[in-house]
């Protein structure tokens, strides 16, 4: 299984898209440029350290992971374990911390400050060991703690192996996969109206808890933190973590083969594992971008090209506003009594509101080719 | 009739001539020579004339998993004379050139490799081989897919890819780390949702290691007898598997899992 490309190419589905509707992202663009070498850079750094095997993978989340890096993006990695109990492993986390910390000898700077990237947040989610046990085990329950939800659904949506060693991954994202598909029952089964259902929805209700829990923990950290950084979290909340949401969404209904287009698929449990897989080893804006453009080649809709150049050109625009440093600054101190008096709140908000009509259509609008799907499996 | 048989290299390690002297005592109806050590593989060569193996209706020979740069002319030569209708079953991370190879033609089946290995786990790392041996058929070793992917989903994959390929079955069960063992119900139930995949007309080959190996012949022969049954039972190759009751019974629920 590869991973998402190292260099764009003519074949990326963004690059594809946008010839089609015959427009250029410039910001999404960026940030993609911007992400690259970084992912590159961070493998040669992950490779440099001893320890890493076929039983561990270094797994980056977020924005970097996503192809979205922008100035002051986190880093939030994990050292993802699949393997017979080894302290070794705490070895090597250490090893991959102290390489990702350390001083270059030229310079002053850590590996973060030179490439502007935050270390991992303070709810300790990440820059740690992940075992695949939980992570596979503890869907749901008293067990599934916010970390491993977190951890497992991230790793499910934006998560990118970087170094060599990607088997690790390879095999818990899998095995993930076949825990959500096998416990539901009413998979590939006729229902009443006769018809097979396609679509995971063990899967599509985790989603959606986490993008609800994404939401109560916005909330949380209002609380906890005093505000502190709270438009920030707000904007992104309506724009990246929804996009991260309505992606996973549309992961689940892609399985439908009337959906994604797709002949001959075998009503198998491995077949939409491997559906999954492939589908999910795109970055969020990705998915999207494969969907408006198997859709357009079928036929022309005036309907999509329309959602598409929204969805696209709001967030766009959203990561535009993130990667202005002074914006970026503003946002983060603004203090939630003062965001009724902020110009760069508002014009915020308007990013936000523009996506959010812009994802509503494509999935609930009249012409929508998974308006049925969002409403009878996505709402109700 | 079901292809089916062992691979001497499991039955006795490392000695064909007491294996095949086993294997002659029951039903299986398909067997492999194994050289999996080069200096093997002389011995089975000169060997393979006199050997009776009448009872099988299907042989095939695994080349050595490894040798010397030097000595790769050296074993192509030797398995050249090997017969045209006996599969050569090679490991792809065994070949050195492949030229040298590519005159065995058909006669060589690429198998599948285990998570040790760097290469030709995968559908997309076989096709590098099958590429470079576009003739070459597929030995789909089942308990090397289920030990890299536990879901089958690799497994899948490569019937998916190469399905028309497979001229053979590896059967057993591979612990983490590549120990071949007897089937488990496990291994059995996720080799049994791919198993409508596999061409029905490929020998199955059991790499399950023999437990018994030094016991009493009868009880080496009755195990021989239970594994093949157990596998075509997760195989679901159907002659033998109105035998299942018998082999299953102690294992209650676990069997209707298998079977459903």
């Amino acid at each position: 299984m590869s991973g998402p490309e190292n260099s764009i190419s003519s074949s990326s589905p963004l690059e594809l898209l946008s010839q089609i509707l015959d427009c250029r992202w410039a910001n999404i663009e960026e940030a993609r440029q911007r992400s690259l070498p970084i992912l590159k850079r961070l493998s040669e750094t992950i490779e440099s350290v001893p320890g890493p095997d076929s039983d561990t993978s270094v797994v980056v989340d977020g924005s970097v992971a996503r192809h979205e890096c922008t100035k002051g993006s986190d880093l939030d990695w994990m050292l993802l374990v699949d393997a017979q109990a080894n302290a070794d492993h705490q070895e090597i986390l250490l090893g991959i911390r102290n390489a990702l910390s350390a001083k270059e000898t030229s310079g002053k700077q850590t590996l973060f400050s030179e490439l502007g990237l935050k270390e991992p947040g303070p709810e300790g989610t990440f820059g740690t060991l992940a075992f695949s046990q939980p992570l596979t085990h503890y869907i749901g329950g008293e067990n599934d703690s916010n970390s491993n939800t977190t951890r497992r659904v991230l790793l499910l949506l934006e998560g990118l192996p970087i170094g060599k060693r990607r088997e690790a991954f390879d095999r818990v994202r899998k095995n993930i996969l076949k825990r959500y598909l096998i416990e539901d029952k009413g998979l590939l089964h006729r229902g009443i109206d006769g018809e097979s259902r396609w679509v995971p929805l063990f899967l599509l209700n985790d989603f959606a808890r986490y993008w609800r829990t994404m939401a109560v923990d916005f909330s949380y950290k209002q609380f906890n933190r005093g505000g502190k950084g709270y438009a920030l979290r707000s904007i992104k909340l309506g724009t990246s973590r929804k996009l991260l949401f309505a992606s996973g969404l549309l992961a689940c209904f892609w399985c439908d083969p009337a959906v994604s287009h797709t002949e001959n698929r075998e009503p198998k449990t491995q077949s939409l594992i491997d559906c999954l897989e492939v589908f999910l080893s795109n970055t969020p804006l990705e998915r999207f971008a494969l969907f408006f453009r198997s859709n357009l080649q079928i036929a022309p809709s005036t309907f999509l090209e329309d959602c598409a150049r929204e969805l696209f050109g709001s967030y766009d625009d959203f990561l535009c506003l993130l990667n202005d440093e002074q914006k970026r600054d503003h946002l983060e101190k603004l203090d939630p009594g003062s965001q009724d008096t902020s110009e760069i709140f508002a014009e915020a908000r308007k990013i936000r509101h523009r996506f959010r009509l812009a994802i509503q259509e494509v999935f609930t609008g009249s012409e929508s080719p998974i308006r049925e799907h969002s409403i009878a499996k996505g709402i109700f | 009739m079901v292809l089916i048989g062992f691979s001497t290299g499991a039955v006795a390690r490392g000695d064909f001539e007491p294996a095949l002297a086993l294997l002659g005592a029951t039903s299986m109806t398909a067997v492999e020579l194994s050289a999996l050590r080069f200096g093997e593989l002389p011995g089975l060569i000169s060997a393979l004339p006199h050997l009776d193996l009448r009872q099988y209706s299907y042989v095939s020979i695994h080349a050595p998993s490894s040798f010397p740069e030097a000595n790769e002319e050296n074993v192509v030569g030797l398995l050249e004379s090997v017969a045209a209708n006996q599969p050569i079953i090679l490991h792809p991370d065994a070949i050195f050139d492949f030229g040298i190879w590519q005159g065995l033609g058909s006669r060589v089946a690429i198998e599948n490799m285990d998570r040790r290995k760097e290469v030709g786990r995968s559908a997309e790392e076989l096709s590098y081989f099958f590429e470079k041996l576009p003739e070459a058929r597929l030995c789909l070793d089942l308990a090397h897919a289920h030990q890299v992917d536990r879901t089958m989903t690799e497994a899948y994959r490569i019937l998916k890819t190469f399905g028309d390929r497979v001229c053979q079955l590896h059967v057993s069960e591979l612990d983490s780390t590549g120990h071949h063992h007897p089937l488990s119900f496990g291994t059995m139930r996720a080799f049994a949702e791919i198993a409508s995949m596999i061409p029905p007309e490929a020998a199955i080959i059991l790499e399950s290691l023999n437990p018994l190996s030094g016991a009493n012949p009868q009880s080496q022969i009755n195990w021989i007898e239970q594994e093949a049954r157990r596998a075509c039972v997760s195989l679901g190759r159907s002659d033998r598997s109105s035998e299942f009751a018998a082999v299953t019974a102690p294992f209650g629920l676990m069997n209707r899992a298998v079977t459903a």
